[in-house]
Formats: C-alpha cells, sequence, structure tokens
C-alpha cells in the first residue's frame, strides 16, 4: 500500500502540490491577518461603525464557500486570485471581530492608569491595548486558519492548483487511493497548523492575558 | 520626545470655585483649596462625596465645567495633559499595574517614552526598588501577577515615582489591602513620605488613616468641603455635628491617665519572634512574607533585641547574623503608665518600644498606634 501511495504521490507531484498549497495558504493568511488588523483597530477607533460592518462581514461569512468562489470568477477570473480573495474575504471577520472586541475591552482601571501616568491615544494603543489583546487576536487567527485550509483545498475546484487538485483528479477518474491520501494529507497539515497556533495561543495568553 | 519638567518644586495648589455635574447629580460643587508645598492633605469623605473627582480633577482626567485649578501660579488648562501628567504622580487602589510587563518595564514605562536610555532606566527602577523595600534583584524581573497585594501596592508607588513628580495624587492606595498590612504600608509610607518631602494630595474614606498620615485633612460631604484643618483642629473645633462624628470627637475624654502599658501596645504573636543566630538573608525574607516591619530577636549575647526592616534590608547581603543587626529596645514592663512610657519614648526620641513581661516580650508599644487609639 505504501508503494502505491509513493507511487500516486510522485506521478500527481503531491510535493509540488503541496508548497503550491502552503504558498495560497501563507498568502491569503497574511493578507487577511493585515486587513483584518486594520479593520480591527479602525472599529475600534470608530466605534459607531463597528456594529454595522460586523454585521456585513457576517453576511460574508454565511455565503456558501463554493457560490462564493464561483461568483468571484467574473470578477478576478480563475484559479489562485478567487481562491486568496475569498479566503482573506472569510478570514478577515474573525480576526477583525477578536481584535475589535480585544482592544475595546482592556479593562478600564489599565486605561485609566495608562492616562494618568501621561500615555498619549497612540501610546496606549501601541503599549496597552494592542499587546493585551493578543490572546484574543491570535483565537481569530486560529478561526482563520481552519476556513483558510479548507478554502485553499477547495479552490482546487477552479483550478487554484493546491492539493484540491489531485483531490478533484481521484473523484473525477475515480481513484480512490489518491482521494484518500490528498484528502487524509491536507487533513494532517490542518491539524498540524491548528496545532501551532494553539501554542502560540496558549503561550500569548499566559504571557499577555489579564489574570 | 521628552515633555517639559514643568516644576521643580510645588508652592502651592490653588483649586478655585471648582464645579463639576454628572446629569443631574452634582459630583463637585463650588470647591475652594489651598494646598500648600511639602504637605500631604488628605481629602476624606463618603462615597459620592466627590473627593476623587476632585483629584483627578488636579491632573484633568476629568476637566471641572467651571473654576480653575492652578500649581505654583499657572491655570493648568494652559498645559498639555500628557505633560502635566508625566509632572504628576498618581497611585490608585486598583493599582493597575500593566499585567504583561515586568516590574522594571511597569516602573520605567514613562522614562521609556521619554526617551530614556536603557541603563538609565535600570538604574533608575533600581532606586525606586530600594526605596519601597524591594531587592531589585528579586524583584525586577518579576511580573504582576507574581507579587503579592502589598508588593504590587508597592511597585504601584514605585511607578509614580518614576519621573520624580514633586507632587503626588494617591486615591485610596491602601484600601484594597487587608488591616495588617494597610497599617503596615501606612507606616512605612509615612516614613518614605519625609524623604520624598513632596506634595501630596491622599484620598481616603478612613479616618485612622486619615489621622495617621496627614498633615492637614479636607472633610468632604456631598460635593462641599465641609472643613479643612490640622487633625487636632477637627478633633478640637468640629465645624458641625457631622465632623465631630466623623472623627469621633467624644472619644478623646477616654482618660489617658488611668492606662497602662498594656491596654495601649500590640500584642505580639509568634511570627515576630526570631532567633539571634539566623542568617539575615532568609531574616529578610520572612519578614517580606509576612509583610513585617519590625520582630524580635531573643537569645542575643545582649539579651532580647529588635530588628527592624530597614536594617535587615541594608545589611541582606552581609554575612552577619540577626543578632548582629539587632538594636537594643526601649523596655517597658506591662504595669507602667501609658503617659510615663509616652513621655520617655518622646524624650529618647524612639518611636517604639518593646514590653517584657518579666523575661518574655509580651508586646510592642508604638507612639503613634498609641495616640491613634485615643483619639
Amino acid at each position: 500500500m505504501l508503494s502505491e501511495i509513493l507511487t500516486l504521490w510522485a506521478r500527481y507531484d503531491l510535493t509540488a502540490r503541496t508548497i503550491e498549497h502552503l504558498t495560497m495558504f501563507a498568502v491569503a493568511l497574511t493578507f487577511a491577518f493585515i486587513i483584518g488588523i486594520l479593520v480591527g483597530v479602525l472599529l475600534y477607533r470608530h466605534e459607531k461603525y463597528a456594529g454595522p460592518v460586523l454585521n456585513v462581514l457576517n453576511v460574508v461569512e454565511t455565503f456558501p464557500d463554493l457560490a462564493l468562489l464561483v461568483l468571484l470568477i467574473p470578477l478576478v477570473g480563475i484559479g489562485a486570485a478567487p481562491t486568496i480573495v475569498a479566503c482573506v474575504l472569510y478570514s478577515i471577520l474573525p480576526i477583525a471581530r477578536n481584535a475589535y472586541t480585544g482592544l475595546s475591552h482592556v479593562s478600564r482601571e489599565q486605561i485609566d492608569v495608562a492616562e494618568a501616568l501621561g500615555l498619549t491615544g497612540n501610546e496606549i494603543l501601541l503599549y496597552i491595548r494592542i499587546p493585551l489583546s493578543l490572546p484574543l487576536i491570535a483565537g481569530g487567527v486560529r478561526i482563520a486558519i481552519v476556513f483558510t485550509m479548507g478554502i485553499v483545498t477547495l479552490g482546487g475546484l477552479i483550478g487554484a492548483g493546491g492539493l484540491g487538485a489531485p483531490l478533484q483528479t481521484g473523484i473525477f477518474i475515480n481513484i480512490p487511493m489518491l482521494i484518500v491520501t490528498a484528502g487524509i494529507w491536507v487533513g494532517i497539515l490542518a491539524v498540524v497548523l491548528d496545532g501551532l497556533a494553539g501554542i502560540a495561543e496558549t503561550w500569548l495568553a499566559g504571557r499577555f492575558g489579564e489574570w | 520626545m521628552p515633555s517639559p519638567r514643568l516644576f521643580e518644586r510645588i508652592d502651592r495648589v490653588e483649586l478655585k470655585n471648582l464645579i463639576k455635574r454628572y446629569g443631574d447629580s452634582i459630583a463637585v460643587d463650588d470647591l475652594t483649596l489651598d494646598v500648600t508645598g511639602g504637605e500631604l492633605l488628605i481629602l476624606i469623605g463618603g462615597s459620592g462625596s466627590g473627593k476623587t473627582t476632585t483629584l483627578r480633577m488636579i491632573n484633568r482626567l476629568i476637566e471641572p465645567e467651571a473654576g480653575t485649578v492652578s500649581i505654583n501660579g499657572t491655570d493648568i488648562r494652559t498645559v498639555d495633559p500628557v505633560a502635566l501628567r508625566r509632572n504628576i504622580g498618581y497611585v490608585i487602589q486598583q493599582i493597575g499595574l500593566f499585567p504583561h510587563m515586568t516590574v522594571r518595564d511597569n516602573i520605567g514605562l514613562i522614562p521609556r517614552l521619554e526617551g530614556w536610555d536603557d541603563a538609565a532606566i535600570t538604574t533608575r527602577v533600581e532606586v525606586l526598588l530600594e526605596l519601597v523595600d524591594l531587592p531589585p534583584e528579586m524583584f525586577i524581573d518579576r511580573y504582576p501577577r507574581q507579587l503579592s497585594g502589598g508588593q504590587q501596592q508597592r511597585i504601584g508607588l514605585a511607578r509614580a515615582l518614576a519621573m520624580d513628580p514633586p507632587l503626588l495624587l494617591m486615591d485610596e492606595p491602601f484600601g484594597a489591602l487587608d488591616p495588617i498590612l494597610r497599617k503596615q504600608l501606612q507606616e512605612e509610607f509615612s516614613k518614605i513620605k519625609e524623604d520624598l518631602g513632596r506634595t501630596i494630595v491622599f484620598v481616603t474614606h478612613d479616618i485612622d488613616e486619615a489621622f495617621r498620615l496627614g498633615d492637614r485633612i479636607a472633610i468632604m460631604h456631598d460635593a462641599r468641603i465641609i472643613q479643612v484643618g490640622k487633625p487636632e483642629e477637627l478633633i478640637l473645633d468640629p465645624a458641625s455635628d457631622l465632623v465631630s462624628k466623623l472623627v469621633d470627637a467624644d472619644r478623646k475624654f477616654r482618660h489617658i491617665d488611668n492606662l497602662t502599658v498594656r491596654d495601649l501596645m500590640r500584642p505580639v504573636t509568634r511570627r515576630y519572634f526570631f532567633e539571634g543566630g539566623m542568617p539575615i538573608g532568609p531574616a529578610l525574607l520572612a519578614m517580606m512574607e509576612d509583610d513585617l516591619g519590625l520582630v524580635i530577636v531573643t537569645d542575643t549575647a545582649s539579651g532580647t533585641g529588635i530588628l527592624n526592616r530597614r536594617d535587615a534590608f541594608t545589611h541582606r547581603n552581609d554575612p552577619v547574623t540577626v543578632g548582629d543587626v539587632a538594636r537594643r529596645p526601649l523596655v517597658f514592663a506591662p504595669g507602667d503608665s501609658a503617659t510615663e512610657a509616652l513621655r520617655v519614648l518622646k524624650r529618647k526620641k524612639s518611636p517604639f518600644a518593646l514590653v517584657m513581661d518579666r523575661e518574655t516580650p509580651a508586646g510592642l508599644f508604638f507612639s503613634d498606634e498609641v495616640l491613634m487609639r485615643l483619639i
């Protein structure tokens, strides 16, 4: 069985697919992280928009991912681009929401003391609010990691490459072993990445959490 | 960007006709108060009396609707609030140490924002930790969660002093501590206060604390100041029933002549006793653990001695024992007259004496505590 897997791995070049997969994942997560944090900080700065904006992002979130991918094709074409855009759209919400919640829920007395010591608004954001929000932001990123892994795999359907491609191939020309191999491999990657994120989250909670 | 040093010393803080309303309720109603440079002024009153609001108007955390606050004649509205606050120390009951920063980073935060270099910050932090009786080498890298409540409050004070502010605002700084620890910190603070030579405005609702620490006391009720004066003025000449009730003026008639040392001493428990042969390092640790300022040392060459925490702290790295550092205290018997004992303490300029029941230490007799129990 192992030799069968190795043959399939070589024939469908799963190493290259894995690199493609993780590259799309990394690009999407980086954009989602930057945009998510920016949106979170902006919402914290302009509190009155927080409700409406988070609601809109929630609506995006309820869109079935497959439908979103297809809807993006006329806008950004096929392949990696719509896949990454879809990942980012899905991942902004958990990151932005957690960043916003973290920033605005730092305890009143911490902020009070920071003001009284003579920190400016920006210094409070930089030295107090952001560090104390890190555990919550990490939680958001962790959710985004799971979303992104799923959607990147689905991207195989619209020609994005990655590990979704051999899965599609396996389904279309009926190679159960390929489906199983690619499926389990994606699963393992997702579990490992989520586990790493979990470790980071726990560490951040210990280091920056309010107790 | 370093903030300007706004004032080297405080001559006068003037609060003039301050008014602050929250919705329909008035928090501070036409309040006028002068704080003289170098004094510790207590603002005391029940909750909702406006004392905290008043305090927070001095560093512009709250802006008054009407009236002015001026420091050395300068209206503080003309000063940038951030610069103003970096020139005024601030300590609150909840302490508010930043949980993600070490002791060093907490105390050194403002110096860092002011552009000090690392070495200067570390030196400053060490000086301040020494001042609040915490050995820097033990505490500088700890996180707030690794500190007891009393230790946190000491760090809170050190942080407030980081920029060497000539004015200090304190809002019930000892309020959250248990009574024994509170007393201990009050005693230490009143000693530090002398060294600091700063002007302090101190909010409390505890009249004992007010009498223990205050040079002058301003009593607030329903958003107004009803009397300002030295402790004895409030006791001897209360402006209203409310004041006399608050300072419990009736108790002053309790007759000291009938009382003995035993009535007014602080009894000691086991944890106050240390053996003379104990090395100084572990002894200091034990004193810090229990937050004891003074302990009784038995079995020294010259009989029973007293070790105070300052001495233990100074000698903490020396190869000496508790017995070497202990001092010979004044000694009274439990049956001695309290008035006579007080007279002796005053003449010898000693703040306390050991009370010995024949061969056994029975208690500690503190002059300031005796006065506290009488008023």
